[in-house]
């Protein structure tokens, strides 16, 4: 049985047993990068549910919606996921009981850039994994083509750290080896090296694109406030209008209210339309933060305290009682 | 017929920025956008349509509306300075033709007059689409992909040169200032350019018909249906962001009671206080209601008035960038299937 047959069972089974009352799982689209989050109440609707190489929206999110008016859900879960399940639940944003977690290991996601940079986009129907390699299947006469996989992955996936579920009820398949490739810090170093002059530069480049449209923000396990600064008109704490210290003003508080929660999970920069690097900027808080208060990692062990989350006497900000 | 040769774009820009602003597609990392050019601008005419429409230079994300400064109780205000002319040049038929939709919209009396005063300076200048990307869907909307009806100059690719076609007396006059820059065309490039139409108008795969989903969603405002996409979206906007016909706007001001500013910017109505009235209410509480309008606007409320124009033009931009993959084909294939009238209404 392949991946999407068994994620098709296991959700018509728990929607029969009404083991959970929700179902969120992945979906396919027109497109073979399609991979649209689906939800289900019905076991009917279980056929719609699709394993691809391009199941990258993280769903745990959707539970502080969805919990509102469901008893139990139940979700699937890639590894890099269950870091912001734990989030979430350290936040006491959702019970545990409250959740059905069915993990999937994940060999790594496919990148569509990098297909499209080697000219695998129009007339490609289809991407499937298979041991190291993707299987393309392509429009006309050639059918089918074999590619290195490692050479099509998501960046994220390449960096990542833990590609097997960390928290979880049930496990679709076997845990996978999966060695992390890429030095996460890598790009942070580079950029840290630039002059100040030339460093200001860079963000001042890549930040004017922002549009503002808080998809980094929406898409984020870490970012589950009640209601955000963001939302608040009166007062407004970010003007609306199109200007860089707007722009400049909200990347620099959203990045530094996930300081020490962001999971490392890479959806702001994917669900981010302008292509801007945040990734940069919430990796260099990561590395301050492990500078000033010892390796932490967010989302692994949702009973730790984070750093920013609790006050110690040698906090080398010291205490200022105001 | 006119053309012009690649090697001569350089020239030709030159030319026309001394004389008015002038915005191509220029490359920034991984994204092209429409901006000024300056010497020296890495140019992408190849790339099929910019990540953001060129609707900004329109209508700008944010525009100030007059500022005003009180000083020893004596208050004055001071208007937003008056745009001057513009070409922009690159733009894709999809774009044109979305101009051609915010024009009813903003020119409807009394006119928005800095909408106005920039569409009746700007110089709109097209380039034909060879190679359509795969979102790309304008064929459903009546658009040609190698002809733009609105453009005022409307350029075809033919590899090593543009042909060139003014459309408009502001055409005419631009192609005056291209000067000795063109060349008389052979007749082989024009034979070309109608192999290059027939070949373009079946390039597209969308097998998409809009036929009926505007009179089906008159019945469909509480549909199941929406309960189908809502749940998945992020209410993030980018679709709207990116959308060139979406021109929903809020005004603002910025400042103190002595020095300030009130200035427009873009809304959408995707977020949460598009539609939050001033005693608290909001008739669109949440994404369900959001999302039903942002179709609804698109494909039913703007072609009730406007003879049944549909407000989407298929530029593919948010199938593209929709981090969930609410796909705006899919809802008109799904709107499609429904019967006309009463069935389905079962939420
Ligand atoms: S997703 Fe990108 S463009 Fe949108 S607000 Fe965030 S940084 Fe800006
Ligand atoms: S900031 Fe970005 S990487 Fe960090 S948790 Fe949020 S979405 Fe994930
Ligand atoms: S709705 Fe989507 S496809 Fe249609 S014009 Fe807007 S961005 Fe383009
Ligand atoms: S939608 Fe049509 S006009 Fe627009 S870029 Fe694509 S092919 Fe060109
Ligand atoms: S881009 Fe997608 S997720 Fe964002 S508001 Fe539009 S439909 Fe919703």
């Amino acid at each position: 049985m392949n991946l999407t047959e068994k994620m098709r069972q296991e959700a018509a089974q728990i929607l029969e047993s009404k083991e959970a009352d929700l179902v969120i799982g992945w979906g396919g689209g027109e497109y073979y990068w399609q991979s649209p989050p689906l939800f289900l109440e019905d076991a009917a609707g279980a056929a719609e549910l699709a394993f691809s190489p391009f199941i990258v929206n993280n769903l745990a999110k959707y539970l502080l919606e969805e919990l509102e008016s469901h008893e139990k859900a139940a979700l699937f879960v890639k590894g890099c996921d269950t870091r912001g399940i734990n989030r979430l639940l350290q936040d006491h944003r959702i019970q545990r009981e409250a959740v059905l977690l069915i993990g999937v290991p994940c060999a790594g996601l496919a990148d569509r850039e990098k297909l499209k940079a080697a000219g695998y986009d129009a007339g490609l129907l289809q991407v499937e994994r298979q041991g190291d390699s993707f299987i393309l299947t392509l429009e006309g006469e050639e059918g089918a083509r074999e590619v290195p996989a490692g050479e099509f992955l998501l960046d994220k996936c390449l960096e990542c750290r833990y590609p097997n579920p960390l928290v979880y009820d049930r496990l679709l398949g076997e845990e996978v080896q999966k060695p992390r490739e890429r030095d996460p810090m890598a790009r942070v170093r580079e950029v840290q090296k630039k002059p100040v002059d030339e460093k200001y530069a860079y963000w001042q480049e890549k930040l004017s694109r922002c549009i503002r449209c808080y998809a980094c923000r929406n898409v984020c396990p870490a970012c589950n406030c009640r209601e955000c600064i963001f939302d608040q008109n009166a007062p407004r704490w970010v003007g609306k209008a199109n200007q860089l210290s707007e722009k400049q003003n909200y990347n620099i508080i959203r990045s530094f209210h996930i300081a020490g929660r962001c999971i490392d999970c890479g959806e702001c920069q994917r669900a981010c339309p302008m292509d801007i690097p945040l990734m940069e900027i919430n990796r260099k808080i990561i590395q301050d933060l492990t500078e000033l208060y010892g390796e932490y990692e967010a989302g692994i062990d949702p009973t730790d305290v984070p750093p920013l989350g609790t006050y110690r006497a040698e906090d080398p900000a010291g205490f200022s009682e105001r | 017929m006119k053309k012009i040769d690649k090697s001569k774009l350089e020239d030709l820009w030159g030319r026309l920025a001394a004389e008015q602003d002038l915005f191509l597609p220029v490359q920034q990392d991984s994204v092209v956008n429409f901006a000024l050019w300056q010497e020296g601008s890495r140019v992408n005419l190849e790339a099929v349509n910019s990540l953001l429409p060129p609707k900004d230079l329109l209508f700008p994300q944010s525009e100030k509306i007059f500022s005003y400064k009180r000083r020893e109780g004596e208050l004055s205000f001071e208007e937003a300075p008056g745009s001057g002319p513009q070409v922009i040049f690159g733009i894709r038929p999809c774009d044109v033709r979305s101009i051609e939709l915010l024009d009813p919209v903003f020119f409807k009396e009394p006119a928005d007059t800095f909408y106005k005063n920039r569409r009746e300076q700007t110089t709109l200048v097209s380039i034909g689409c060879l190679e359509p990307d795969t979102t790309c869907f304008c064929t459903a909307f009546g658009i040609q992909p190698l002809d733009a009806e609105g453009a005022d100059v409307m350029l075809y690719d033919m590899g090593t040169a543009y042909l060139v076609s003014p459309r408009t007396e502001k055409g005419e006059k631009l192609a005056e200032e291209m000067g000795e820059l063109l060349e008389e065309a052979a007749g082989a490039e024009e034979e070309g350019l109608q192999q290059q139409q027939e070949a373009a108008a079946s390039a597209q795969e969308h097998g998409l018909d809009l036929d009926g989903v505007f009179e089906k969603l008159n019945d469909m405002f509480d549909h199941c249906i929406w309960e189908k996409f809502y749940r998945r979206c992020l209410a993030c906007g980018t679709c709207t962001y990116l959308c060139p016909t979406c021109h929903c706007f809020d005004i603002q001001d910025d400042g103190s009671p002595e020095e300030g500013q009130r200035f427009r910017c873009w809304d959408s109505c995707m977020y949460e206080d598009y539609t939050h009235m001033g005693h608290g209410h909001n008739p669109r509480p949440g994404r369900r209601e959001r999302v039903r309008n942002r179709f609804m606007h698109k494909l039913n409320y703007f072609p009730k008035d406007h003879d049944g124009v549909y407000h989407c033009v298929g530029c593919g931009r948010c199938v593209q960038k929709c981090p969930v993959n609410l796909d705006i084909m899919q809802v008109i294939e799904e709107i499609g299937k429904e019967g006309v009238g009463g069935e389905g209404h079962d939420r």
